[in-house]
């Protein structure tokens, strides 16, 4: 039997990458120009295209990384939208300069998830004056939904009674604590929600007929099904960059357990770390334009330094690129000298008209009193410099993150990359000069200018939970599934225990969402407290913090 | 808006023992509402790593026995560690106030370290202070406002005959608390007369007392001193629901207090209403360092009444009283105080609570014109039974009393007596000289 076909496309802000694989191989991999003002036109073109010579090729798998939401999002795009909120009793909301109204709610529930006051049901009911009826998105969020989301359900409950349009609740987004990030992705997710069901109106059409199946790249680097995509459109925010590193997981050779990812551009640089054998995500979550969210995210630090990045000379500092865009480099027509330039004159890179590289350095070269080949090589290595100042910050932030525990204070994690993994057209240029700097050894990907499609074709959906138990009051709460319980015998609901249940309802969850549940479930982050009052133990908070690990699948690279 | 670099330690893997109240969970609730709250990622707030002290910031400020290795776990490390690291961030202009949120405490540990007592053992701001010396010249001034519900007995200890520190210490009077002690007439040493303040106030006192000791006493003292750094040693076990002691503070409260105090390094000390008041403190506590609004923090059980009028007529008693010594420090007779030998000598009990140890010191202290005087403190106790010599210069010695000194430590180190002869230098601690 034949390996079945699967088409992976990345919706970039320059380029559309679209790949057809045919398991393991390599069919196709083609690019087109991406129209802003027609991201669906630019996706449908390049699957057209990827597919233009396998007429026999029915994909099973459309894999979508698109830029839509991003887009939404950064352009303030997002439908009006309406925040309820459940503050209790802490930080003044109003003094947080959210750029958005919010609604103020009494109601009151603790950091255990206890009920310290309960909603007040005039203000609920007065809610529909005060909001009006034509609000087409609405958020609702309450301090600590996570460990209790009651007051959240019942005000969907009261409201969706008479109010048509989308309803985000904010603890369905993400297990973690942080309030204002809550209110944010919560406001956030329904602000883009009607655009993402025209979105997945157009694809459920193609879903069906000419692809199989059609799913959509999240910023953790997983997957997930249209319908999922129109609940939680939040989480297809920032994939390209998780794209990418999908890429390095499906294509690299490196066997080290830390490497660094450096994805070169042509306007952008792109930085992301392996430790132990697993991408660093953010501590809470994405940030984007401005807003931070807890949507999870793999840990990518941007920054304006690319193959087409400005060059300047300033007296006393010397060369200093970007963090600007030049434009089209001198060697393929443009006006402007670049890095690539610079590696096309110095016969690093066989892109467009060395000579017409060259001539351009000697021109600027004799206005500062240098040979052109020197200040060709003086740019190279100004590139390479730069680049390395950014990785030595970029890991110094990562070095930074608190440590909670003595464990960790005296053995902190180790982080620094054994390895340096490079993607992108640049990359074979710049990362060897990198890497030798750094004294590591390196990789570029083969398909280095397509890894990003590759990466979106090879991603496994991801779920993930987090399960938070308290014995004492008998509780366990899984707040991504808003699954609230009791516990049964909750004297022997010990860490284990807590780990199992956790396992069975990540799995449990991928089912209802229609994932493949059999990878394997692993633990992102556990902890486990006794809780002592009067000098007598009264019971464990436990809380356990999984994902439901599927193997990427592996790409073949080109045999030379 | 203040940038505050907050140093967050909770220790989540050490405990006195299981159940005790210094424990893995004290800060846990803590940590929750602060992450709640969004605060760790608040623009003007910044979380930093702590890091381990090393021997010889300990060494500056304390003596150890019967040695670092066998009483010095790396918990306590890391505490002073961080509190250091706290302190750098202001000293460094990288935040421009600094909160070392962490344990275990430090205030009751005293100069001679024979085991914990108070759950603590070593002295996070004291040896904070004495690293802000090293850093800064020991002509600097350093005021330490202590508002843990316990006098901070410790502190006072090390500094009481320092010049360049006051330490002021407010309390539930030591008649109805551990460690018993801060009482008014406790005004320090020959060579810092009167810069040992304590207000010691009435069980129940609230917000309303705390607050009136804070306008009447502590600012008008700090505006007379003008200390170059105001250390605030924050322990919140003043709040109404603290397990161990019986004041009547809230979360708006401390808040409050920390407006007006407007600390450049606040340091966690005691709290063990680990629910219902250290969440709630700890956020208030950091926005009002960070300059914003506080006004919607409240814990969640509904406040004791107003406090009695009857305390509030003794606390206005009490403050009348401090601001009278303090204003007339100056004018009192050492002679008559200290006496008119050529050292005054002290003989004390300390009764280590946390690790039931007993210690018996004796302590002479050179009478000098020129400087605070040097001393020599002999001390042993249940757990290190031979007798400890100590000799200590303080921080400006003058040529005399360093030359006495030099000498009375070769004299005891030829006096097989004793177990350890200790000499200790802190102007002269360097890094380097360890080894």
């Amino acid at each position: 039997m034949l390996a079945a076909f699967m088409v992976g496309i990345d919706v970039g802000g320059t380029n559309t990458d679209a790949v057809l694989l045919r398991g393991a191989e390599v069919e196709a991999l083609i690019k087109v120009p991406t129209d802003p003002s027609d991201l669906l036109g630019s996706t449908t073109l390049a699957l057209h295209k990827v597919l233009e010579h396998y007429k026999e090729a029915k994909p099973v798998k459309l894999h979508l990384s698109t830029t839509l939401s991003t887009n939404a999002i950064v352009e303030g795009r997002g439908s009006p939208t309406q925040v309820v909120t459940v503050p209790g009793p802490g930080v003044n909301l109003k003094s947080l300069d959210f750029p958005f109204t919010l609604v103020e709610l009494d109601g009151y529930i603790d950091h255990r998830g206890r009920e310290i006051s309960p909603l007040q049901l005039e203000q609920v009911s007065r809610l529909r004056n005060v909001l009006g009826e034509s609000g087409e998105a609405l958020a609702i969020v309450g301090k600590f939904s996570q460990r209790n989301p009651a007051h959240e359900q019942s005000l969907k409950e009261e409201i969706a009674k008479w109010h048509k349009g989308i309803i985000t609740l904010g603890h369905r987004l993400s297990g973690r604590a942080n309030f204002p990030r809550r209110i944010v992705t919560a406001y956030l997710n329904s602000s883009i929600a009607r655009q993402q069901l025209e979105f997945l109106r157009v694809w459920q059409k193609v879903q069906g007929s000419a692809i199989g199946e059609i799913l959509i790249l999240k910023a953790d680097g997983g997957t997930m099904t249209l319908e999922d995509s129109a609940e939680r459109p939040i989480e297809s925010i920032l994939s390209g960059p998780a794209a990418s590193i999908m890429g390095v997981k499906a294509l690299a050779q490196c066997a080290e357990a830390n490497f660094l990812i450096v994805d070169i551009g042509g306007t952008t640089t792109d930085l992301a770390a392996v430790v132990d054998g697993e991408v660093l995500f953010e501590r809470d979550g994405a940030t984007i334009s401005g807003y931070k969210t807890l949507v999870p995210a793999v840990l990518a630090r941007s920054t304006g330094l690319g193959g087409d990045s400005r060059i300047r000379y300033e007296a006393g500092t010397g060369i200093v690129i970007g963090p600007e865009r030049a434009g089209t480099p001198v060697c393929l027509g443009g006006e402007h000298l670049t890095p690539t330039d610079a590696a096309a004159a110095l016969g690093l890179a066989s892109v467009g008209s060395q000579e017409a590289a060259r001539q351009a350095w000697r021109d600027w070269g004799e206005s500062l009193g240098l040979s052109g080949e020197k200040l060709a090589s003086e740019v190279f290595q100004a590139f390479v410099n730069q680049l390395r100042r950014l990785v030595e910050d970029f890991y110094t932030e990562l070095e930074s993150m608190p440590l909670y525990t003595i464990r960790e204070v005296l053995d902190p994690p180790r982080l620094r990359p054994a390895a340096v993994v490079g993607l992108g057209a640049p990359a074979p240029v710049f990362i060897p000069a990198l890497a030798n700097n750094m004294g590591l050894p390196w990789e570029v990907l083969p398909f280095a200018s397509g890894a990003n499609a590759i990466g979106a074709a090879a991603a496994r959906a991801t779920v993930g939970v987090t399960l938070q138990a308290d014995t004492q009051l008998g509780k366990v709460t899984i707040p991504e599934m808003g699954y609230q319980g009791d516990l049964h015998r909750p004297l022997f609901f010990d860490l284990g225990k807590a780990r199992s249940l956790a396992e069975e309802k990540t799995r449990e969850y991928a089912e209802s969402l229609g994932y493949d549940a059999s990878g394997e479930v692993y633990i992102v982050e556990e902890e486990s407290f006794q809780m002592v009052r009067g000098f007598r133990t009264v019971g464990q908070t436990h809380m356990v913090r999984t994902q439901l690990r599927p193997e990427v699948c592996r790409v073949r690279g080109e045999d030379g | 808006m203040t940038e505050v670099g907050l140093v967050f330690f909770p220790a989540f893997d050490w405990a006195i023992s299981p159940d005790h109240p210094e424990r893995q969970e004290r800060l846990l609730y803590t940590r929750d509402q602060i992450q709640e709250e969004g605060l760790f990622d608040h623009p003007s707030i910044r979380e930093y790593r702590p890091r381990l002290a090393e021997d010889y910031e300990i060494l500056r400020t304390h003596v150890v026995l019967p040695s670092l290795e066998q009483t010095v776990t790396e918990s306590h490390r890391i505490a002073a560690g961080g509190t250091i690291a706290a302190s750098d961030l202001v000293l460094d202009g990288r935040a421009q106030r600094a909160f070392a949120l962490l344990r275990p405490p430090g205030h009751h540990a005293n100069r001679i370290v024979h085991g914990s007592r108070g759950f603590c053992l070593l002295n996070n701001e004291a040896i904070m202070v004495d690293h802000l010396r090293s850093r800064l010249g020991p002509e600097l001034k350093v005021a330490i406002v202590d508002t843990d519900a316990h006098h901070g007995d410790g502190t006072q200890d090390i500094f009481y005959n320092d010049p360049g520190v006051l330490h002021i210490s407010l309390h539930q009077d030591g008649r109805t608390l551990y460690p018993g002690t801060g009482f008014i007439t406790e005004r320090g040493g020959p060579g810092a007369y009167g810069q040992t303040v304590n207000i010691p106030l009435p069980p129940g006192t609230g917000d309303e007392g705390m607050l009136t000791a804070m306008e009447r006493v502590v600012l008008p003292i700090l505006r007379d001193w003008q200390p170059d750094y105001i250390i605030n040693a924050a322990g919140q076990d003043n709040h109404f629901s603290d397990p161990i002691t019986n004041m009547g503070f809230s979360a708006q409260g401390y808040a409050q207090l920390t407006e007006m105090l407007k600390p450049d390094i606040v340091v966690l000390e005691g709290g063990y209403s680990i629910e219902s008041a250290l969440p709630y403190i700890n956020v208030g506590l950091l926005l009002a360092l960070a300059g914003l609004d506080y006004s919607k923090v409240q814990e969640p059980q509904a406040r004791l009444e107003p406090q009695p009028k009857t305390i509030t007529n003794q606390v206005a008693a009490i403050c009348d009283e401090i601001i009278e010594l303090w204003g007339r420090r100056l004018e009192a007779d050492l002679g008559e105080i200290f006496g008119e030998a050529d050292f005054f000598e002290r003989r004390r009990q300390i009764y280590y609570d946390t690790d039931n140890i007993y210690e018996n010191q004796q302590e002479h202290i050179r009478l000098c014109q020129d400087c605070p005087g040097w001393r020599v403190i002999f001390t042993h106790s249940n757990r290190v039974r031979q007798v400890t010599a100590v000799v200590m210069l303080p921080w400006q010695p003058c040529p005399g009393c360093r030359e006495e000194a030099k000498e009375q430590h070769r004299q005891l180190l030829g006096d097989e007596q004793f177990g350890q002869v200790i000499w200790q230098d802190p102007a002269k601690v360097l890094p380097a000289l360890e080894s």
